[in-house]
């Protein structure tokens, strides 16, 4: 086995010259892919005209457990996969008169899967002794002798029956390990159909042998096509075929040479034609194999693109969005693996671009919806017609059909207006000016327009009573009167409302704050008051006190005078002891 | 003899947001009115409704998706779909339980009316089915309708 190391070095990107008749394009995901305008064909690998082999190397690399490809008599079964590989079998009779119509793709596309294919499992055929049946990585078959050492793709008629044997056995043993996945035979039966049309609309015929000689460098490319008939089985889960890297990061069994070479001698040995390689259901192979250079979050960014270009009414339903079609051609559209994802992705994009518009809605201002009416009510309205011959004559207007204005409203206006007409124009000047005039400044001012007038003025029927010619000059001569608009002008009326409501609150507060303080004041006031009474009431019974003292005292003395005739010391010393207390 | 007063008269507006999904709607309609209109020959007795039991459960999962997955339209104008017939508010309830979530029509659990008291075939899951077993049920030609699929 050859690591990458002992590989041909890659030719360098864009260096040879594309064979004629290939036509480069930029996708607009940004790689470039090639057309072949002859043919139509399209491929994501840059396709090299020549190639040459080396039959030596073969055999000297060829590795043992492969089968023995040049004393095998291969058959067409060349199913990249077991449920392809299959059906051709029992289906081999089919494939037969495609001749060498398919090109190099069958070659092509088989030669990537030898670089990486290599036996896996053995399993032993019920009932065909020295047969066993191999399964290879990438999930192709055949059988082997193990007394004669020969093996085959394409069963041999007594091995057939033992090897249906065994697929029956193993199908059932593997929908009863593995419950709700679908089944093999399932995708076996819509291969089928697969293969007959891509039969029938092979579009790949006459393309060039690319496996000449000369260089071989390019056979390190592998080649992967868009089929065009893709779009038909869009339905079954994660059939898109994607762009195919080099496989360097993949194991590489074969000297590509040496494998070149084993195609070359097997198609002509066994007189195959290249196109029975091919195998339209390789679209079925695990997203690993693939080596997609997208992570899931860039595929979805680009679906999620895709949608928002083709201008998708995000409100409309999945099915419809598919039945319309205008994303299923675009290359968009394949970055994702399976409808169930594509899906997945639509309703994840029509939440948030609901939520967009729904806040994008929020921010406009809403229309009165008397607006366009009381316009059509100028236009048409005469005083010959009633209201009901009006309303039958204009019926198909938009106006008239519109919802959010009930008919009594509609009529109400009309009649109204009818009544207006009839008046004389000085009133109806008057009545104008004076509606103008009951317009605060903030709302009509010297920079409004004619062409955006407020709603409160559009909305009044008093403003349609005039006709246009005469209304306008009116209008707009009282406008050039008015002063500028008021600082923060910009503020909608609602605004407005809610600044003045502010403001009365805070001069509610403010005046609340200042009744309370009034309040405190008083009271602070009276309790000043009541200390100073309290303070003028405790002087005076000092006083008092003290005038009784003093009156005490003489009392006291009169008394000790009158006692000190009985007795003389102790009269004294009461006395001095009194004072001493106060 | 009574004014005779036709439809849009005195009716009042849908709910805000109508607008958005009216198109989409009128489709329904339109597609409803075709399967009600469609010959009937060469079809089975039964097979007669399907189209419209599929076209009523495609619609109702539409305003169902709006109202609680992307949470696209507001409960006063679900509330008003449903009270003019746009969806079929006992499906939804349906929907909303466990193991329900994809029910085709309410036909098809009414135990009831089969003959062994049991569901119908479309609410079996595919893997207790056998192989290649496909089925269109009697009553509304769902082919399978349970959760697990």
């Amino acid at each position: 086995m050859l690591g990458p190391a002992h590989l041909p070095p890659k030719p360098p990107p864009g260096l040879p010259p594309l064979p004629p008749g290939w036509i480069e394009h930029k996708a607009p995901i940004g790689h470039s892919y090639y057309y072949n305008r002859e043919t139509k064909q399209s491929t994501y690998v840059r396709p090299v005209a020549q190639l040459q082999f080396s039959p030596q190397q073969f055999t000297a690399t060829m590795p043992y457990q492969t089968p023995r490809f040049a004393g095998a008599p291969m058959g067409g079964s060349y199913g990249g996969n077991l449920n392809n590989h299959q059906h051709q079998n029992f289906h081999g009779g089919q494939n037969r008169g495609r001749g060498g119509f398919r090109g190099s793709h069958g070659i092509q596309d088989r030669h990537r899967r030898e670089l990486e294919d290599k036996p896996k499992h053995r399993y032993n055929i019920p009932g065909c002794k020295p047969w066993v049946l191999v399964k290879t990585k990438l999930g192709r078959r055949f059988v082997y002798n193990t007394e004669t050492n020969e093996s085959f793709w394409k069963f041999p008629a007594e091995v057939m029956k033992g090897v249906v044997e065994f697929d029956r056995i193993e199908r059932g043993k593997k929908e009863r390990r593995e419950r709700g996945e679908p089944s093999e035979d399932e995708d076996e039966d819509m291969g089928e159909p697969d293969e007959k049309a891509f039969v029938g609309a092979d579009t790949r015929s006459s393309t060039k042998h690319p496996h000449e000689e000369g260089d071989d460098d390019s056979s390190e490319y592998e080649e992967v096509e868009v089929t065009d008939d893709e779009g038909a089985d869009e339905g079954s889960a994660s059939k898109r075929q994607r762009t195919e890297e080099p496989a360097n990061d993949q194991p590489v069994e074969f000297n590509e040479d040496d494998i070149a070479y084993q195609l070359a001698a097997m198609g002509q040995d066994h007189g195959l034609d290249p196109g029975e390689y091919d195998n339209p259901d390789d679209e079925d192979w695990e997203p690993g194999a693939e080596g997609l250079p997208l992570t899931e979050d860039d595929s979805k960014a680009l679906f999620r693109d895709l949608l928002d270009d083709c201008h998708i009414n995000p409100y409309s339903t999945w099915e419809k969005v598919i039945e319309d079609g205008y994303i299923i051609d675009d290359d968009r559209y394949t970055v994702l693996p399976n409808m169930k994802s594509r899906k997945e992705c639509w309703s994840e994009w029509a939440r948030d671009k609901i939520q967009v518009l729904k806040e994008q809605r929020e921010k406009q201002e809403k229309r009165d919806p008397k607006i366009p009416y009381l316009a059509i009510l100028q236009k048409h309205a005469t005083p010959k017609l009633y209201w009901p011959e009006f309303r039958r004559k204009y019926k198909k207007e938009p106006e008239m059909k519109d919802m959010k204005l009930s008919d009594k409203e509609r009529e109400r206006c009309y009649r109204e207006h009818i009544n207006r007409l009839k008046l004389p124009q000085s009133t109806l000047k008057s009545d104008l000016s004076a509606l103008l005039k009951s317009l605060p400044l903030s709302v009509l001012n010297r920079s409004t327009s004619l062409a955006a007038l407020p709603s409160e003025l559009l909305t009044d029927i008093r403003f349609i009573s005039l006709p246009a010619s005469t209304r306008d000059p009116l209008v707009e001569t009282y406008i050039s009167t008015l002063p500028p608009a008021p600082e923060g002008s910009s503020l909608s009326a609602e605004e407005e409302l809610e600044l003045e409501k502010k403001r009365a609150e805070r001069e509610r507060r403010e005046k609340a704050l200042a009744e309370r303080e009034k309040r405190v004041h008083e009271e602070k006031r009276r309790q000043q008051r009541n200390l100073d009474f309290g303070k003028g009431r405790l002087r005076q019974e000092e006083m008092e006190l003290q005038q009784a003292m003093k009156v005490g005292k003489e009392g006291l003395k009169a008394q000790l005078g009158f006692l000190a005739d009985e007795k003389d010391g102790k009269g004294e010393q009461a006395g001095s002891g009194g004072i001493n207390g106060e | 003899m009574p004014v005779y007063r036709t439809g849009a008269r005195n009716k009042k507006p849908p709910p805000d947001g109508f607008e958005d999904i009216e198109d989409t709607l009128l489709e329904f309609s339109n597609k409803m009115k075709d399967a009600e209109n469609a010959s009937h020959e060469g079809k089975k007795k039964y097979e007669m409704l399907w189209p419209i039991f599929q076209i009523t459960h495609q619609r109702s999962r539409y305003i169902y998706d709006l109202y609680y997955e992307k949470e696209a339209i507001s409960k006063t104008l679900y509330d008003w779909l449903l009270k003019n017939g746009y969806a079929d508010a006992n499906l939804i309830a349906k929907w909303k339980k466990q193991g329900y979530e994809k029910l085709c029509c309410l036909r098809c659990i009414q135990t009831k009316e089969t003959n062994f008291n049991s569901t119908c075939i479309c609410r079996v899951p595919k893997d207790k089915l056998q192989e290649n077993q496909t089925i269109e049920c009697v009553s509304c030609g769902c082919r399978g309708c349970s959760s697990s699929d």
